[in-house]
């Protein structure tokens, strides 16, 4: 008997795949988008218990332009590439000082809003029905703790009570690195806070991060560790940054993100952030 | 400014990089591993030991396994899945400690398991994690062997007490109880009896944290025997914090002590159990105190307590109520009557190590057994596994030559079992086959049948499996008339001959030969071991309680090689320390290591490996831990044996098992210890620790697939770890690794049309082995790590053309990029839902690898070939070529239409009569109302065509004649769509337009 699967089922299959792809990237973006905001909690992060890593993070924040230049920066509006499954998922990422964000990728043959958050309320479409949708409140209000961090945040790195602690002279893939340890706001998981800890592998060759790694802290996948990996670091008006990061999960390559511009303090749409009524 | 800082940091770190390069002759293993990475194929559906489990005190959802061979694994879903939390250490765990004044943050972990079985692998000392596990320092007990227990004063973290239970195969200082009062930084010890006695169980009164009780057990095992039991094993009690210890043996029975188990009730702590192993079978069993140790009334001695205490010795009382206690055993015991009378724990994997309660309901309860940890819902009536922890311990691994490769090992308690190297989906535990039962050892499968050998303890079954035909024969070696009563290891070895595919050998003290397959047997050599009758007293094995399991047999052969060069060449190794030889099949054998240089004398020999590249080359690996000596002994002889070198370094930590040669580089071998993979690139010069996704663990035997070049791990609890094709590890040089870039050679890859379906409903929360890459993969060294700038990759045909834009690594070291040799995937018309995107493979040839870092520029070349066994012609596949790409270049033509429709809609606006001719026609081009699930609209031209490129791109086939003909009336609808479109766009006014030009609109 010959074994087929019929137009409808390979439409289905092929609908499925994105869907599926589509999940990955939920959780790839939401990394990313804390990523970039990282780039930029570095800058200013200060700490009075570990005098290394607080040397550190200071050579970087000069390395990268510097806090002065980054403190001037209002908006960010990244376009690039999301690279997984063999597909590429173009997409465009804005993010504002004052919290606000939006990510909107390409899906083939249409766009949609990947996820937004206009400073209270994160929302996102429906990949069925293409429609906005909100967030659960937990994740606003984490991503309203980490939305203080888009551009300024380490500038009040006290208030937000962020610290950075040096843990080891050690090797990452290879090359020597400094391993840091990043203490965030904690976040909330099913109604109860949890520590919000990354670590940061910084080259000491460059002085810059080239991974982070994080405990995932909710969902499936929660107690899992992902990691980002940052490279092709660029200068854009004076300020450098990463143009190629690459999310592994337990050691698998799962999203990569290939910046193909980034515009600084560029005119924003407004509307972009709020979630659109029905 | 900041650039100059840059360009000066950039200068200073190149300076001190090249200093550094100039000191550094070695090849450092380390800085080139990059992105050769190991994957996890499990399996878990049988898991594996588990030592110590532990809940968190006040978050019910939190539970830590502390398992006996692989790591610390915690659980953030009340036991439903678990995440590894301790990878990058000593895989043997003592003990797992939440701090209760700190819980979410501070954990500590004991190493070394505690339940001292023939094959317990030791720890490395004492570690703590203050951020909830995901960074660890270690605390020092580096010689501790084993920690039985960890306990944080409830009232103060920097007060910590650590039961050491110590070395189990030798003497040892390093025992007894330890305690902190600066939260690890200084040590004292505070309870110590001899170098023979250690501590095995510590407990404190949960309402006074100065009241301690402490189980003292003199123990000692060696590779004949065990000894549990002796005048100094006793139960103590400390009511000062450690200062001082009392026995408390009021009513304890008389004579020597073995192993004890102490516990305290929680909800009462006047009521205490322990558990007595003693000299008399009727004084053994479960002793109860309601005076907190001043007196003690013995209550049951059934089997089920006093069933093999140096492996079940724990007791877990119900934190609500002192009357319901477990104890740990063949089955696990509950009692509801305060000790009186014990029913058996529901069904679950035997040999149950430990239970803990939930800290809220104890309906809910935990246990870690042989077979991993069960949850149990009901007071432990039904328990179910957990089924994401591949904790499998393996004995002995192989692979075979199938396409894809299968996996063979045997298991401790576990059975014998073989799956796919790949399944679709991943490696499901489905897909594993159940071989033999008991403990598992060695499977091979035939050379060239489909019919495998496997074995259960001892040789006590040797099975011979003729898969095919279902059908089941045991062919073990039996006594023979004019031979000595056979002594087979309890991992008794088993080998196949390259030259004859039905000749199978096994060893007891003999090696016994079979033509056929294991229907008859001859012994072609005399005795082989040291025959020394002092460790053949296996019956007087156990001390307090006799334990004749078969485990301790002793002067037996271990491993068995026939050379690949000489069929009668077979190399020979025993437990008792001897590398025999014989160079004609058996007639004359020959002692190789009666005077081996830095080798004690009778240390295990572990493994033999004979050389692929030379017939007088072996290496050969001892293992003296049951001698107590940790040493890594692994030694090369090129003459035969006459003379052994010894090929290790300093860089090597742990015991060794097992070595794997190369199959095309003399130089590169693989080395198993007991904490990881060590990898040589130079013959054993220098040795590197592999760790790129391999744990520390304990790694029993190797195995490397000729056609793939996989390096397949057996582990002693994380199942088979497998490193996919290490051939670029060939190809390093001093000269290769001088250059900035190098590109490593591969073979063609096959662009597989093989598919299947992966429905795996119900498998949420079970472990799936990740599957090998089957693309195409470019691999290439970088002398160091790209940071700054831009670093880009494009796959271009032959002409120049671009194919595809990767995204290249950037690490130190080996980079492997994955193509999935598909081209760029087509613009598609924008709509108001998605399509989907088709992207169609590249056609078979050779493609450039074109590799930007910075300025400069780097080429390589790839092939790609068609799949064979599709069954296509050349026809065939230029047939489907052509219809992909027509498709292909239609979708992108209709993209651009709808691009130009949108633009000139924007312009012009749809309240006119064009704007609505233009509206109607893109409604005809694109959906543009519903959704992308149940509310979805009709389809239209894009959606038909996406349809039909999809099936026939992603088909395995030519297209098909209904294809065709379906293509055929799409076609006539784009070709009318565009004569519409070329109509109402010349009465546009475009020139005012800013549209793009259809390559410029292509690349955008």
């Amino acid at each position: 008997m010959d074994i087929g699967i019929s137009l409808k089922e390979i439409v289905t299959i092929t609908y499925l795949d994105i869907h599926i792809t589509y999940q990955s990237i939920n959780y790839h973006f939401m990394k990313t988008l804390k990523l970039l905001s990282s780039l930029f909690i570095l800058c200013f992060v200060l700490t009075t218990t570990a005098q290394s890593a607080e040397d550190i993070v200071d050579t970087y924040i000069e390395n990268i332009g510097g806090a002065e230049a980054w403190n001037k920066v209002e908006s960010v509006k990244i376009t690039g590439v999301g690279k997984q499954g063999g597909q590429d998922y173009p997409f465009v990422a804005t993010f504002m000082k004052d919290g606000r964000s939006n990510i909107t990728i390409e899906l083939p043959g249409t766009s949609m809003v990947y996820q937004a958050f206009d400073g209270e309320t994160a929302w996102g479409m429906n990949f069925q029905t293409q429609k906005a949708e909100a967030l659960d409140s937990e994740t606003s209000l984490n991503m309203k703790n980490e939305a203080k961090d888009n551009v300024e945040v380490f500038l009040n790195y006290k208030d937000k009570g962020y610290a950075v602690e040096f843990l080891e002279k050690t090797t990452w893939e290879g090359t020597e690195v400094f391993k840091v340890k990043l203490t965030k706001t904690p976040m909330v998981v099913d109604g109860k806070e949890e520590e919000n800890t990354e670590i940061y592998y910084f080259d000491t060759e460059n002085n810059v991060p080239i991974a982070s790694e994080a405990i995932v802290k909710s969902g499936p996948a929660k107690g899992a560790t992902a990691q980002s990996i940052m490279t092709d670091y660029q200068e854009v008006d004076g300020l450098y940054l990463a143009h190629t990061i690459i999310e592994k999960f337990n050691g698998q390559t799962g999203l990569e993100m290939i910046y193909k511009t980034v515009e600084f303090n560029t005119e924003v749409d407004e509307s972009i952030f709020k979630m659109p009524k029905e | 400014m900041k650039k100059i800082t840059i360009q000066l940091v950039f200068f200073l770190c190149l300076v001190a990089f090249s200093v550094q390069a100039q000191d550094d002759s070695k090849i450092n293993g380390e800085a080139i591993f990059g992105d050769l990475t190991a994957r996890h194929i499990g399996p878990a559906l049988m898991s594996g030991r588990i030592n110590d489990m532990e809940t968190h005190p006040t978050n019910p959802r939190i539970i830590y396994a502390g398992t006996a061979g692989g790591g610390v694994w915690k659980s953030n879903d009340t036991g439903t899945t678990f995440n590894p939390i301790f990878d990058d250490y000593c895989q043997s765990i003592g003990a797992v400690a939440v701090d209760p004044n700190n819980p979410d943050k501070v954990i500590w972990v004991g190493t070394g398991e505690t339940w001292t079985r023939n094959s317990v692998s030791i720890g490395d000392g004492l570690y703590k994690s203050e951020d909830g596990g995901a960074n660890w320092k270690k605390y020092g007990f580096e010689k501790s062997e084993r920690i039985a227990n960890i306990i944080v004063n409830p009232k103060n973290s920097n007060e910590v007490y650590v039961a050491v239970l110590g070395a189990l195969w030798g003497d040892s200082e390093e025992r007894g109880i330890y305690k902190t009062t600066d939260a690890g930084a200084t040590w004292s010890k505070i309870l110590y009896t001899d170098e023979r006695t250690g501590c095995a169980d510590l407990a404190m009164d949960p309402s006074n944290p100065n009241i301690l009780y402490a189980s003292m057990w003199e123990f000692r095992r060696t590779g004949w025997s065990f000894e549990s039991g002796g005048n100094k094993s006793a139960l103590y009690k400390s009511t000062d914090g450690g200062i001082t210890w009392n026995k408390i043996h009021n009513g304890f029975p008389e004579g020597q002590l073995g192993r004890l188990a102490i516990a305290v009730a929680p909800s009462n702590p006047n009521v205490l159990y322990t558990v007595i192993e003693a000299e008399k079978d009727e004084r053994k069993g479960l002793y109860r105190s309601d005076d907190a140790g001043e007196s003690w009334v013995q209550l049951n001695n059934d089997f089920g307590l006093t069933v093999r205490p140096f492996y079940f010795s724990r007791i877990t009382i119900d934190p609500k109520d002192e009357n319901v206690i477990i104890k740990g055993g063949l089955t696990g015991s509950i009692s509801r009557d305060g000790g009186k009378t014990f029913k058996p724990l529901g069904n679950m994997h035997s040999d149950i190590h430990d239970v803990v309660f939930d800290i809220n309901d104890s309906d809910r309860i935990y246990a870690g057994t042989d077979g991993g940890v069960y949850r149990s819902w009901n007071g432990g009536t039904t328990m179910e596994i957990v089924e994401n922890l591949p904790l499998s311990q393996f004995y002995h691994i192989s692979v075979d030559n199938d396409e894809p490769y299968n996996v063979y090992g045997g298991l401790q308690d576990n059975g014998s079992w073989y799956g796919p190297s790949r399944s679709t989906g991943g490696i499901n535990a489905r897909d594993w086959n159940s071989i033999g039962g008991g403990d598992g050892f060695r499977v091979l499968r035939h050379p060239t049948k489909n019919i495998i050998y496997s074995e259960s303890q001892g040789a006590g079954n040797v099975w011979r499996y003729d898969v095919d035909n279902e059908l089941i024969k045991t062919i073990q070696p039996l006594p023979m008339k004019g031979h000595a009563k056979l002594r087979f290891n309890w991992n008794a070895p088993m080998a196949i001959s390259k030259h004859q595919p039905d000749r199978f050998y096994m060893g007891s003290q003999f090696l016994h030969k079979s033509e056929d397959m294991g229907n008859t047997w001859e012994i072609i050599s005399p005795d082989l071991t040291t025959n020394n009758p002092e460790k053949q007293q296996q019956e007087a094995s156990g001390g307090l309680s006799m334990d004749n399991s078969g485990a301790e047999n002793h002067t037996t052969i271990f491993t068995i090689v026939e050379s690949p060069f000489d069929e009668n060449i077979i190399w020979v190794g025993t437990d008792d320390g001897n590398i025999q030889i014989t160079k004609d099949g058996g007639e004359n054998w020959t002692n190789t290591s009666l005077d081996i240089p830095g080798l004690p004398k009778h240390t295990w020999v572990y493994h033999i490996e004979a050389s692929v590249h030379d017939k007088a080359t072996a290496y050969a690996v001892f293992d003296g831990h049951t001698m107590n000596d940790m040493t890594p002994y692994v030694y090369r002889t090129t003459d035969f044996g006459k003379t052994w070198t010894s090929i290790t370094t300093s860089e090597i930590t742990g015991f060794a098992r097992n070595i794997q040669e190369d199959y095309v580089n003399p130089n590169l071998l693989f080395l198993g210890t007991e904490f990881g993979l060590y990898i040589t690139l130079d013959g054993g010069k220098s040795w590197s620790k592999f760790t790129n996704n391999v744990p520390s663990v304990a790694i029993h035997f190797i195995d490397l697939q000729k056609r793939t070049n996989d390096l397949v791990l057996g582990t002693h609890g994380r199942g088979v770890i497998i490193i996919d094709d290490i051939s670029p590890l060939r190809e390093i040089s001093p000269e290769v690794i001088s250059k900035k870039v190098h590109f490593f050679e591969s073979k063609p890859t096959v662009m597989v049309d093989q598919s299947g379906f992966s429905g795996n409903f119900g498998a949420e929360t079970q472990f799936v082995g990740r599957n090998p890459s089957r693309v195409a993969q470019i691999k290439y060294l970088l002398k160091k790590r790209h940071t700054f700038g831009k670093m880009t990759m494009e796959i271009q045909d032959m002409d120049g053309n671009k194919v595809s834009t990767l995204s290249p690594g950037k690490s130190k070291g080996i980079n492997i990029v994955n193509w999935n040799y598909r081209i760029k995937q087509p613009k598609i018309a924008k709509g108001k839902t998605t399509t989907g995107a088709v992207s169609p493979r590249a056609p078979a040839g050779t493609y450039k690898v074109v590799l930007t870092k910075g300025k400069e520029t780097y080429e390589h070349s790839i092939e790609l070939v068609y799949d064979a066994n599709a069954g296509l012609t050349d026809g065939d596949r230029a047939d489907k070529q052509d219809v992909t790409m027509k498709l292909y270049d239609m979708t992108q033509e209709l993209a651009y239409i709808v691009y130009q429709i949108d633009a000139i809609l924007e312009n012009t606006g749809t309240d006119n009569k064009l704007g609505k001719k233009m509206l109607a026609l893109k409604e005809t081009l694109v959906i543009t109302t519903g959704d992308n699930y149940v509310g979805s609209a009709e389809p239209q031209l894009r959606e038909l065509m996406t349809q039909v490129f999809a099936k026939i791109a992603y088909s395995y086939d030519s297209p098909s004649p209904n294809e065709m003909d379906n293509l055929s009336i799409i076609e006539e609808r784009f070709s009318k769509a565009k004569k519409d479109f070329e109509k109402l766009k010349s009465k546009a006014k475009t020139k005012s337009m800013e549209l793009q030009s259809f390559e410029d609109f292509l690349n955008d």
